[in-house]
């Protein structure tokens, strides 16, 4: 340990830019997974917050809720069935203010459920990210598929869906609005195994994010870039340590021929790496929290302390499979090549 | 009286289906606190006879009897232990950790060789073996702002620190000038001598023949 504190002391410069790149990398990938978790939030938040349960769609929607309707008579026979059954549907539309300003928002309407808030009609529940575009309690808001008008009676935090945020009215006012009398899906809470029900297929809260348009393929897009800079960094990694036990081949081969164990080397070289990565790691973890209070409103980003750590888990993973696959060069180094080799 | 005995020793080197035999049945005995000079053209096998003497490599044929143990039936990791404690090694080049001072340097060597030394004994030996090779004034200096005479003297002080029973030194004055190759050599004679160490040094140079006790003639894999 102390010999590895030593040549991180003395070389400075080398460990340092190691070190810069490792962080800059790192917090590359918190910044990118802060943002996929922002946008994943941003898409999703009205799902994600609904307890774990199973979400039955129609068979024939083809795993696409926006094509499923449930049959009414179904639909009141599995409320009646399961306890805290919900039947539920949400559709994009929009909302005129007092000013004819136009908002995006997705409708959501529920049979009674303590999942959502319960609506009157004409009555609307709004996402409070609405706050900021100037709309408050007892606005009175229009839409052009509606005969009536909705008083704003409340906001609710973080409701959102499809990046727009939610508005909950009631399940008369979303049928004429929408022109139709089925429900997209049911919500069956807590069941883990799902019973097979005719003619429904069903999905838990993971598989029903997928069937929301957009969200399998920009959660996959964002998720690869933040592996892919996971992988780069292990080969950063590899590449360097590579480099400095090509360097060092000499030098390992004296300290072999003095008697130093093999383990000693490798356990340098991981004291090493721990050291670089931890600093490095612990800084950009730091950067990235600052980041997150300070980012602007608008900005879809939400990066849990929780998900920064496992990512340094895996950095400090990756970061030692690549050292000691490098490593692997001392486990070869014969003490008399290096003495035949001369100075270092 | 023999610590180290070298009975019947060969070496092939094979390449493809090329062998070639450098050693051909070597025997030598060297004695407790003598100093054993190996000479002879290059390519004779002095230093291949050196290096499997110190368990460096292993030979193709024959015995390396160290304190009447075989060598050449040891483990690696056995060999390892002998290296670290028994053996010490000056080479032609000084080889030092271009990352530690010179008196770290010497307590990694205590280290490897697991001295039971506590860290105050350790830097007491330190201190007194750097004032028998002339070296305490630069204790605190790294490799790369000595001269080549003191690396040497520096080499010479981590392979005596942890006492060995053995010195194998390999051309240990060939990078330096007549003058410095001198004032090593004395050093390594006055420092095997106090402490008893046997010693077995290749060279080329016959300036130093004078400061061993024996010299060898090795010629075409065989002593002479």
């Amino acid at each position: 340990m102390q010999m590895a504190w030593k040549e991180v002391k003395k070389s400075k410069m080398k460990f340092l830019i190691l070190g810069s790149i490792i962080f800059l990398v790192s917090f590359l990938t918190f910044i990118i997974s802060g943002l996929a978790n922002g946008l994943s939030e941003d898409n999703a938040a009205l799902i994600k917050n609904v307890p774990n349960g199973q979400f039955y769609l129609n068979e024939d929607a083809k795993q696409t809720y926006n094509l499923s309707k449930i049959d009414v008579d179904q639909q009141d026979k599995l409320l009646a069935d399961y306890n805290g059954a919900t039947a539920m549907s949400i559709q994009m539309g929009f909302v005129n203010d007092t000013e004819d300003k136009q908002h995006s928002v997705a409708f959501v309407t529920s049979t009674d459920s303590e999942l959502f808030p319960n609506v009157k009609d004409n009555e609307v529940v709004l996402d409070a990210s609405l706050k900021d575009e100037g709309i408050k309690v007892g606005d009175i808001l229009t839409n052009n598929q509606f005969s009536g008008e909705f008083k704003v009676v409340g906001f609710t935090e973080k409701q959102t869906y499809s990046h727009a945020p939610v508005a909950f009215i009631s399940m008369k006012n979303y049928q004429e609005i929408y022109r139709v009398m089925e429900m997209q899906t049911v919500f069956i809470p807590g069941s883990d195994s799902p019973d097979s029900i005719k003619g429904l297929e069903s999905f838990n809260n993971k598989e029903f994010l997928n069937t929301i348009p957009s969200y399998g393929a920009e959660q996959m897009s964002l998720n690869m870039i933040i592996w892919f800079l996971v992988v780069i960094s292990g080969m950063l990694f590899a590449i360097f340590f590579y480099m400095m036990n090509v360097q060092k081949i000499g030098l390992y081969g004296i300290l072999k021929a003095i008697g130093v164990k093999t383990i000693s080397l490798f356990s340098m070289m991981w004291y090493q790496m721990l050291l670089i990565t931890a600093v490095s790691l612990v800084l950009s973890v730091g950067l990235s929290q600052v980041f997150s209070m300070v980012a602007p409103a608008g900005m879809p980003f939400s990066l849990p302390l929780e998900t920064s750590l496992l990512l340094s888990g895996v950095f400090l993973v990756i970061g030692f499979i690549g050292a000691t696959i490098s490593g692997f060069q001392i486990k070869k180094v014969e003490p008399l090549q290096a003495i035949q080799q001369g100075e270092m | 009286m023999a610590i180290f005995t070298i009975d019947d020793v060969e070496k092939t080197f094979k390449s493809g289906d090329v062998s070639e035999k450098i050693l051909k049945g070597v025997d030598l005995a060297l004695n407790e606190g003598e100093i054993t000079a190996l000479v002879g053209p290059s390519g004779s096998g002095k230093s291949t006879i050196l290096t499997i003497a110190a368990g460096l490599q292993k030979a193709t044929g024959g015995q390396v009897l160290f304190e009447g143990k075989d060598m050449t039936q040891m483990s690696q990791e056995e060999i390892r232990k002998i290296r670290s404690s028994e053996f010490g090694f000056v080479f032609q080049s000084s080889h030092l950790v271009p990352f530690l001072t010179v008196e770290d340097q010497l307590l990694l060597m205590l280290d490897v060789a697991e001295t039971k030394l506590n860290k105050k004994q350790q830097k007491q030996e330190v201190s007194k073996v750097l004032d028998l090779v002339g070296m305490s004034h630069r204790k605190d200096a790294y490799p790369s702002s000595l001269s080549g005479g003191e690396k040497q003297r520096v080499a010479i002080a981590r392979a005596i620190i942890h006492q060995p029973k053995m010195l194998f030194a390999d051309e240990p004055t060939a990078s330096l000038d007549s003058k410095r190759s001198k004032e090593v050599m004395e050093i390594i004679r006055n420092l095997t001598k106090t402490l008893k160490i046997t010693t077995l040094m290749v060279t080329h140079d016959e300036e130093m023949l004078p400061y061993a006790d024996r010299i060898v003639m090795m010629k075409d894999g065989l002593i002479e």
